[in-house]
């Protein structure tokens, strides 16, 4: 279990609720799956397009997971940490110009019709490459997929390309369609984009607007009398405060993705009936981050860079805005990822006075008033504890005479401003670490990148020493030395800081004790549920 | 004044507004430096430690602080908001009152505009648009209040303009927006400014709902934003959204009362005379 | 009745002239806010800069602000309210969606505000000065000073999550198979509180005014003459002062309806209800430009409407109004 944990904090949080549910006596965890009913999950948002093969993001997975299934899954347990689903087994050639995929037999589309291995290269070649927005980086060189049989598809790449990352990306970058839905027309605009059909265990069956989805089961299932639950309903919650209520009202039976607040999580833990859980999401971090832009004269000069890390309190900010339910971080890599982390890195310690050595050794002398220069600040939106990061900041960076004014803006405002616009000195960003640095960190560290790419480098940042280390990474086969070439990348980084790595976090769920079988995989919030059940 | 003093109500609203005048203005001098300075542990209840009396939010900030910095932040904003929809509200009622014809007819056509669209609305539009700072959420405000003030000025310009001072004033060859902003506008004015307090008031509560959907200025405590921080610890940590919240009431009554005693009071006096 | 068609025309025409102003300052607005409908897509997606050129280019964007403003003229000519970018749906659909939900929120908070509002206005100004009359327009000071948002959250924590009363959130239960009038009652149910938190606040407002405007009414000498000629009190307070006081809050009521719409942003996201206000606060976040026209342009269309309904039933009311009233 510690393996999955994010720290000491929730071992013990965990502890504590193991010992409470089994006290419980109605309740407990080791019960016989059982067969039935409807689980109502709250939902934020309700993405536009719920096709997961073009839309590679945690948002659409929630829902259309459940409906269309990748190659494969992420698993505690499984080889390279990975579950089979669609496909039975993947192999790499050893020139890394192909991969074999054995799929699975006897499986149908929810319409009915069988499926095989002219859908794998249907999506790969029709969607993942040239649609999706991470498909695109992977399979950029993906040539053609041979179908010899129905059940076998042999995808084909022009230049060499890792199977460690192949690998890494088959949960989320893999979601299958049918073929036969998607040939004919634009692929942008079919229906199924909002009424999804894949081979998974669930069926979607409605959406109201603004008030839930529904999906009913797949009564032809392949997964052996699976899946447990009859329906799942996802209701719209936009408020913030809504989840708890819903949970503590028994209205709803779950809450992922920490729908409810982390501050409001020691309270509710304590609710009977209700149990909070940190696994599950261990596929899928996040990082916050300090963008900087280099094109700030002062912020171009490593010494300042390096004052700001001094600045800030990682624990300060883990314990108290993450109240515990985060890691601090040590650099681009998430400590939780056991393939490519990297503890070899230069250490910044939270120490004021060294700070401001830096900054007057870079010549950055405080005014009269105590200031040595003004800058502008942006927290990102889109989560509450980015905010909260972002007032922190503005403090930490008074206390070493920086005057840093905040600016609020929303989700399309904040895009624009700093990754089209670069109209910013700093900004907090929650990136995804996806399991593999090619398709996450590297970005944003990477020089060359046009403008207006979301979520990368466009702090004008170049250093010519990491650039070839990451073009390096991709072309390398050999798991091991590519893992080594990204422990070097990880040191690059932190001694240059192109951003500052805070700290990473993983969400947290709150169920109800009669829901069964949930958290078991590290994508858990974004896999299948086949086996997840409702007790009566 | 001293007929307004007797009349109870009107004299609990200016002491409202007493009270939060006088914590508008001692805030820097009570709690100097940044008010969102971290100050102690993070949610702290009131009363614990006598140096934090209402206790620290979720950053370990000073409620206290906050709560007397927000005080200026709210009636900056209420202020300025109604200063700035009654002077934009008055001249443009006047021109249309005064001018009459197809002036009038389009300028009223666009207080038409702005009635109809719901006034939060145009308010949220702005402010996602333009960004949030205090200013914006000023502009914002007023952007969707002038209506009602230039509805009421053109109302009281049309029944003035025929009157004698301004008729002489045409005689002596005065240019006609001389005219209007000059002898008109002033005689149009008090009607106008009757409405001030429920303009203030509302502009208060709209900042606050503005603030509590993320869209205040985030470098200024406003109540509203407390209100929002604090919501999401609503159940654990109640006071952090009860304190601005009661301090908000508290004002937005203060204001109302205040403005109906003024009203009154003038009424009385009117009714003697 | 002529009178009634006279103003109807005349509004008619002064309306089509406001709602262009309305179309042309809402697109100029968003057409200067930063970040476009990509922007706002690619918020949850990420991608790189070819995904993101081909994107603005398959939903339009690349063209010149002129160009799509004249087109969405064009359309509008036609009825055609045109394409959600943030949807990919036709708009006239996912507002039609959305607007009984809002029409019956509205209507519900408007039936109880006025209705409980003149009703204990009536009670409190049937005797100005009285102890009741202090207690109640004190009370509705207090309630009028309450935010809606903060309301919203303290009913749910106590009818919803404590008493359990009601249901927390949405606007009916959630593929229930309800019908008929199972099916009413289930809405009803769902929509108390919410119907609650948006009226309170004009519920204070009409009974301050029907309180005001009786007290007024008092002083007129038709009352005392009146009371000189020895009718029972009640007779006087409901036939007299009450149905003269009223006037002005039937006013009131057409004012109101813009901007009730506007509170419903709040209590609708506050309760999930899926009405008008939060598309309206969705298409501002999607940067959805077509959409929030088409809201604000229905929302308009709306309000003209109420207030036009609210003219002629004053017309009917009150014979002193003519047609020749200047549209206030």
């Amino acid at each position: 279990m510690s393996d999955f944990s994010l720290n000491r904090r929730s071992v013990l949080s965990g502890a504590v609720l193991l010992l409470a549910s089994t006290a419980l006596p109605t309740i407990g965890w080791a019960q016989e799956p059982q067969k039935g009913g409807r689980l109502t999950v709250a939902a934020d948002s309700e993405p536009r397009n719920l096709n997961p093969a073009i839309v590679a993001s945690n948002g659409v997975f929630f829902i259309s997971s459940k409906i269309v299934e990748p190659l494969a899954e992420a698993d505690y347990e499984g080889k390279d940490g990975l579950s089979p689903r669609l496909a039975v087994s993947w192999e790499g050639s050893e020139d890394g110009k192909s991969v074999t995929f054995k799929l699975r037999e006897g499986v149908t589309w929810h319409d009915g019709k069988p499926f095989t291995s002219a859908d794998v290269a249907f999506s790969a070649l029709q969607i993942w490459k040239p649609l999706q927005n991470l498909g695109r980086v992977v399979f950029k060189d993906l040539e053609a997929v041979e179908t010899p049989d129905e059940h076998t598809a042999v995808f084909k790449f022009a230049k060499p390309t890792p199977f460690q990352l192949i690998r890494n990306a088959l949960p989320a970058l893999t979601s299958v369609v049918p073929k036969h839905i998607y040939e004919n027309g634009k692929i942008e605009e079919n229906q199924a984009n909002t009424a999804p059909i894949g081979t998974g265990p669930f069926k979607f069956a409605e959406h109201k607007a603004g008030q839930y989805y529904r999906l009913e089961k797949n009564t032809a299932y392949w997964g052996k009398s699976k899946p447990n639950l009859d329906e799942i309903v996802y209701q719209v919650l936009p408020d913030r405060s809504a989840a708890a209520n819903a949970l503590e009202a028994e209205e709803i039976q779950l809450a992922a993705f920490s729908a409810v607040p982390l501050a409001d999580l020691d309270r509710i833990s304590k609710v009977p009936g209700l149990k909070v859980v940190t696994k599950g999401y261990e596929g899928l971090t996040y990082q916050l981050v300090v963008e900087i832009n280099h094109r700030r004269k002062e912020l171009a000069d490593v010494k300042v860079r390096q004052a700001i890390a001094h600045a800030i309190n990682k624990e300060f900010v883990v314990k108290t805005i993450f109240l515990g339910y985060a890691e601090t971080a040590s650099g681009p890599v998430p400590k939780n990822d056991k393939q490519f982390y990297s503890a070899d890195v230069p250490n910044y310690a939270f120490d004021i006075a060294k700070a401001n050595a830096l900054l007057d050794e870079a010549g950055y002398k405080p005014g009269a008033d105590g200031k040595r220069f003004k800058l502008k600040l942006l927290p990102a939106p889109y989560f509450n504890e980015t905010k909260q990061f972002g007032d922190y900041l503005r403090q930490a960076l008074a206390a070493i005479g920086i005057d840093a004014e905040l600016v609020n803006n929303d989700s399309a405002a904040h895009i624009k401003a700093v990754y089209t616009d670069h109209a910013f000195d700093l900004a907090v960003g929650p990136p995804v670490f996806r399991g593999d640095p090619a398709i996450s960190t590297t970005i944003l560290a990477q020089s060359g990148i046009p403008d207006g790419v979301p979520f990368s480098n466009q702090g004008g940042y170049k250093n010519a020493d990491i650039d070839a280390i990451i073009a390096k990474a991709a072309e390398t086969l050999d798991a091991s030395a590519r893992t080594d070439l990204y422990k070097e990348f990880q040191k690059k980084v932190v001694e240059d800081l192109p951003f500052i790595n805070v700290a990473d976090w993983t969400f947290i769920s709150v169920a109800s004790d009669k829901v069964g079988n949930i958290a078991d995989n590290p994508r858990w919030a974004v896999s299948n549920w086949s086996d997840t059940w409702l007790a009566k | 004044m001293r007929r307004l003093a007797s009349i109870p109500e009107a004299l609990v609203g200016l002491g409202i507004l007493a009270i939060l005048a006088a914590m508008a203005l001692a805030a820097s001098a009570l709690f100097p430096g940044d008010p969102f300075a971290i100050k102690g542990a993070p949610l702290l209840s009131p009363f614990q430690d006598w140096s934090l009396p209402l206790g620290t939010d979720r950053l370990g900030r000073d409620v206290m602080a906050e709560l007397f910095h927000g005080a200026r932040t709210s009636l900056a904003v209420g202020l300025a908001a109604a200063a700035a929809a009654i002077a934009v509200g008055a001249v443009i009622g006047t021109l249309a009152g005064f001018a009459g014809g197809i002036v009038d007819e389009a300028l009223m056509r666009l207080t038409d505009a702005f009635q109809t669209v719901p006034s939060f609305l145009l308010a949220l539009a702005f402010v996602s648009v333009v960004g949030p700072s205090l200013t914006v959420v000023v502009i914002a405000i007023a952007l969707s209040a002038w209506t009602g003030p230039a509805r009421v000025a053109r109302a009281e310009v049309l029944s003035i303009r025929e009157r004698d001072f301004v008729a002489g004033a045409r005689v002596i060859g005065m240019h006609p927006l001389e005219i209007a902003l000059r002898e008109v506008l002033p005689n149009a004015l008090a009607p106008v400014l009757a409405l001030s307090s429920v303009i203030v008031a509302s502009a208060i509560l709209i900042e606050a709902a503005l603030s509590f959907l993320g869209l205040g200025d985030p470098n200024r405590v406003t109540w509203g934003s407390m209100i929002a921080e604090g919501r999401t610890v609503l159940r654990s940590a109640p006071f952090l959204s009860i304190v601005p919240g009661i301090a908000l009431v508290l004002t937005v009554l203060g204001v109302y009362l205040a403005g109906e005693g003024v009203v009154e009071g003038t009424a009385v006096r009117k009714s003697l005379s | 009745m002529s009178r009634a068609f006279l103003l109807l025309r005349r509004r008619l025409a002064g309306s089509i002239f406001v709602l262009l102003i309305v179309i042309v300052g809402t697109f100029l607005l968003l057409e200067a806010a930063p970040g476009d409908a990509v922007d706002a897509y690619v918020v949850s997606t990420g991608g790189d800069a070819g995904l993101v050129e081909a994107m603005r280019q398959s939903w339009g964007l690349d063209q010149s602000a002129a160009t799509r403003l004249a087109s969405y003229l064009w359309a509008l000519l036609h009825l055609d309210l045109g394409q959600s970018v943030a949807f990919s749906r036709p708009i006239r659909d996912v507002i039609l969606e959305r607007l009984p939900v809002t029409l019956i929120l509205m209507g519900a908070s408007t039936a109880l505000s006025f209705g409980l509002g003149s009703a204990l206005g009536i009670y409190a100004g049937a005797r100005p000065g009285s102890l009741r009359d202090r207690f109640l327009s004190t009370a509705s000071l207090a309630l009028y000073a309450v935010p809606g948002f903060w309301l919203a959250l303290v009913l749910v924590i106590a009818f919803a999550v404590d008493l359990r009363w009601f249901p927390i959130s949405g606007f009916e239960t959630i593929a229930s198979g309800k019908a008929g009038f199972a099916h009413a009652a289930d809405i009803a149910h769902h929509l108390v509180l919410p119907v609650t938190s948006l009226g309170v606040i004009y519920l204070a407002l009409y009974l301050r005014m029907m309180r005001a405007g009786m007290a007024e009414v008092w002083r007129l000498d038709f009352v005392r003459a009146a009371r000189a000629r020895g009718l029972s009190r009640r007779r006087i307070v409901l036939a007299h002062v009450a149905r003269n006081a009223l006037l002005p809050l039937v006013t009131m009521l057409g004012l109101q309806s813009a901007q009730m719409l506007g509170g419903s942003v709040v209590i609708e996201s506050i309760f999930s209800v899926p009405g008008l206000g939060r598309l309206a606060q969705e298409a501002v976040a999607l940067r959805d430009t077509p959409l929030l026209l088409g809201i604000i342009l229905v929302s308009a269309v709306l309000v003209i409407l109420i207030n036009l309904l609210v003219d002629i039933a004053y017309a009917f009311l009150d014979p002193r109004v003519g047609a020749s009233e200047a549209g206030a």
